[in-house]
């Protein structure tokens, strides 16, 4: 480390130039936030820019708008039961994918990551037909399955990069010292792939929250999540109390983010 | 004949059906408390063995007996062996009195047995005050003294090591090569040690068995495969060796250990003493000798030289290598330097060699179509 200082030069003309080049794409990729921010603070009537004033009334309004708290209420139970669904399967199939040679591995790998190269709007038209005649339409259990389907390449991706990364002597050391199958997984395979495992449960977390296509096509007159919600409510009505539901949706993702990364080290996770 | 702790039988192991197998019908027998190096190049099945007798593997054909047990389909959990990985395999994610404790915690040992436990195997390694360490922060030789302390705090059955010093450098090399031969003396523990190393193979083991192509060339003591080599490949592969192709003539004696002086006949070069197995008369074998039993001098001395001109020599500081051409073939010669004259390349030199340092190979080498 010091050796790599002794070489450094004193000024590095690029240094300012690469500064002010990460300053602007964080000003691109932030901009819209800070929009959002502004507006739920600014007491224009309609949703718009630039504020006319000061006020707190959207953030007051949101308790009352029952359709936001629905939403949320759905919105939360969905993701919390899709999280422990897409871990339970993707962590499997990964383990699988990375430690057995079978005939159809490479068909099985394109199955479970194919989600993400379809667009949602075509998975969402697919699932409809599909859940219509088995009355899934408008069901906890419809949604479930459609964010499961497109979490799941992201658990069975950040696992992969995991696995590939340890060493399976560790699991054979753990054998001959007389650890059965469950317990070399439990203590030993688990404990090392946890930050991928994390990494994947908190995507996962994230994006069956945010996600508003596949919700609307299969539950927007029955169960409509937050998103959906705040849809509607759009449609209907131009003041700023999504802006300030926004602000709030951004709140919730920090904290899972931060809580995660305070109790298990979630930086280590992304890496 | 005593009971060995661990008999091999015709084990045999084929990763694919059109594949050559990897390890071919090997057999060997272990003495309780010895250390035994596998020993060979690289793909010659070694680590394929070792795999097998821990139980990470199963076996094409053959048997494993531990303790005359049969234990050829135990599962691997069940076998109460020791391992070093190469890699030495901590687990990352435990700090080093964890790693260690792992399989008494397997073994549902009290926890103040624990305790007692650990502690002896990490004084043993001499790393007692590094117990609440986390494994990351060691260095490679401290891994790998845990490595060994976790496999023997179980007192396992067998011990098994897969190439262990040859993530260390030379030095270090060295100096664990010196501890894990005292500590194994120590425990007692039965030891079959994976090398391609042919100086750890002679310096620690009590036997050796060189492998090549999925089979034992030869079973025996560090003395026995390096004085004694039964093939080419054995002699060529442990140290360096000179072969000459020799007929022999006629017996002229009985040596020690029952082998047999005989008189054999070189090829443009002349008559020579030997020393072989009994009953080799009237066939051609080679004959090896040590780079540094073959002795170089300058003036003709005896009667029993071979007469050549000095080809090259190579001065390292505590050897000097000469290389004699005579006749069509090149013959190399080590010696210790002194402070003397130096031989120097075209003077004429005189190799000679004492006749229990000529030893011809029991196989007799196959006579050219005529
Ligand atoms: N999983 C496998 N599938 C097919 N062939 C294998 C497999 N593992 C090893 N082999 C082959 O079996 C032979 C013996 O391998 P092994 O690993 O036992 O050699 P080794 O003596 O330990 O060599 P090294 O010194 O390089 O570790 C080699 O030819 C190798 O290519
Ligand atoms: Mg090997």
């Amino acid at each position: 480390m010091s050796e790599a200082r002794l070489f450094k030069p004193r000024f590095n003309p690029a240094k300012p130039a690469f500064g002010i080049l990460v300053f602007l794409l964080y000003l691109f990729l932030l901009a819209p936030l800070l929009i959002v921010f502004v507006v739920s603070f600014a007491s224009n009537q309609y949703l718009s820019f630039p504020p006319e004033g000061l006020t707190f009334k959207w953030y007051e309004m949101l308790p009352e708008e029952s359709t936001f708290m629905n939403g949320m209420r759905v919105s939360l139970i969905v993701a919390v039961i899709v999280t422990v669904i897409v871990l339970a399967l993707g962590v499997p199939v990964a383990l699988a994918l990375d430690r057995f040679e079978f005939k159809a591995k490479a068909a099985v790998q394109s199955f479970f990551l194919s989600p993400l190269l379809i667009p949602s709007i075509v998975l969402a038209l697919g699932m409809v037909l599909l859940f219509g005649p088995l009355n899934l339409n408008n069901t906890y259990t419809g949604i479930i399955i459609g964010h499961v389907a497109i979490t799941i390449p992201f658990v069975i991706r950040t696992t992969l990069m995991s696995l590939a990364t340890t060493d399976t002597s560790c699991e054979a050391a753990a054998r001959i010292l007389g650890a059965g199958s469950w317990t070399v997984f439990r203590r030993i395979t688990l404990p090392i792939i946890q930050p991928g495992v994390i990494a994947g449960g908190v995507i996962a977390f994230i994006v069956s929250f945010d996600e508003a296509v596949i919700s609307l096509f299969v539950a927007e007159s029955g169960l409509p999540t937050l998103p959906v919600q705040v849809l509607r409510y759009v449609e209907n009505s131009a003041d700023a109390a999504v802006a300030a539901l926004s602000v709030i949706l951004i709140l919730i993702s920090l904290a899972v983010v931060v809580v995660v990364e305070r109790a298990m080290g979630l930086r280590k996770a992304l890496r | 004949m005593t009971e060995s702790k661990l008999s091999i039988v015709d084990l045999t192991k084929r990763y694919a059906a059109g594949l050559d197998p990897a390890v071919d019908r090997l057999n060997m027998e272990v003495e309780e408390g010895h250390l035994v190096a596998l020993l060979g190049p690289s793909g010659c099945g070694k680590t394929t063995t070792l795999r097998m007798v821990a139980g990470l593997m199963d076996p094409t054909a053959g048997s494993i007996v531990v303790d005359g047990k049969e234990i050829t389909h135990t599962p691997v959990n069940k076998r109460g062996m020791g391992m070093v990985f190469q890699s030495y395999a901590l687990f990352p994610h435990m700090n080093v009195e964890q790693n260690v404790a792992f399989g008494l915690q397997m073994r549902q040992t009290s926890k103040s047995e624990q305790k007692r436990r650990v502690a002896g195997a990490l004084d043993m390694v001499q790393l007692g005050h590094l117990s609440k360490r986390q494994v990351k922060d060691l260095s490679g030789g401290q891994q790998q003294r845990i490595a060994l302390a976790r496999a023997l705090v179980v007192e396992p059955t067998l011990l098994l090591l897969d190439e262990p010093l040859s993530n260390l450098d030379a030095k270090l090399r060295e100096t664990m090569r010196t501890e894990i031969r005292s500590i194994q003396q120590r425990t007692r523990a039965t030891t079959l040690f994976v090398t391609h190393d042919q100086d750890e193979a002679l310096d620690m083991a009590d036997r050796i068995a060189v492998m090549n192509g999925g089979l034992i060339e030869q079973f025996g003591s560090p003395t026995d495969v390096y004085e004694r080599p039964r093939t080419r490949f054995v002699a060529n592969f442990i140290g360096q060796a000179n072969f000459l192709n020799a007929r022999v003539l006629s017996e002229t004696g009985s040596a020690a250990k029952g082998e047999t002086h005989y008189r054999v006949s070189i090829d443009g070069l002349g008559q020579f003493g030997a020393v072989g197995a009994p009953g080799l008369t009237g066939s051609t074998h080679e004959l090896v000798i040590r780079p540094h039993r073959l002795r170089v001098s300058l003036q003709p001395a005896g009667t029993e030289t071979i007469a050549g001109v000095i080809e090259r020599v190579n001065y390292t500081g505590d050897a000097l290598s000469v290389a004699v051409k005579a006749g069509d073939r090149v013959l190399q010669s080590q010696m210790p330097t002194s402070s003397g004259d130096l031989p120097r390349t075209g003077d004429a030199a005189y190799l000679s060699w004492n006749e229990q340092d000529a030893y011809l190979l029991p196989t007799p080498v196959k006579e050219p179509a005529a």
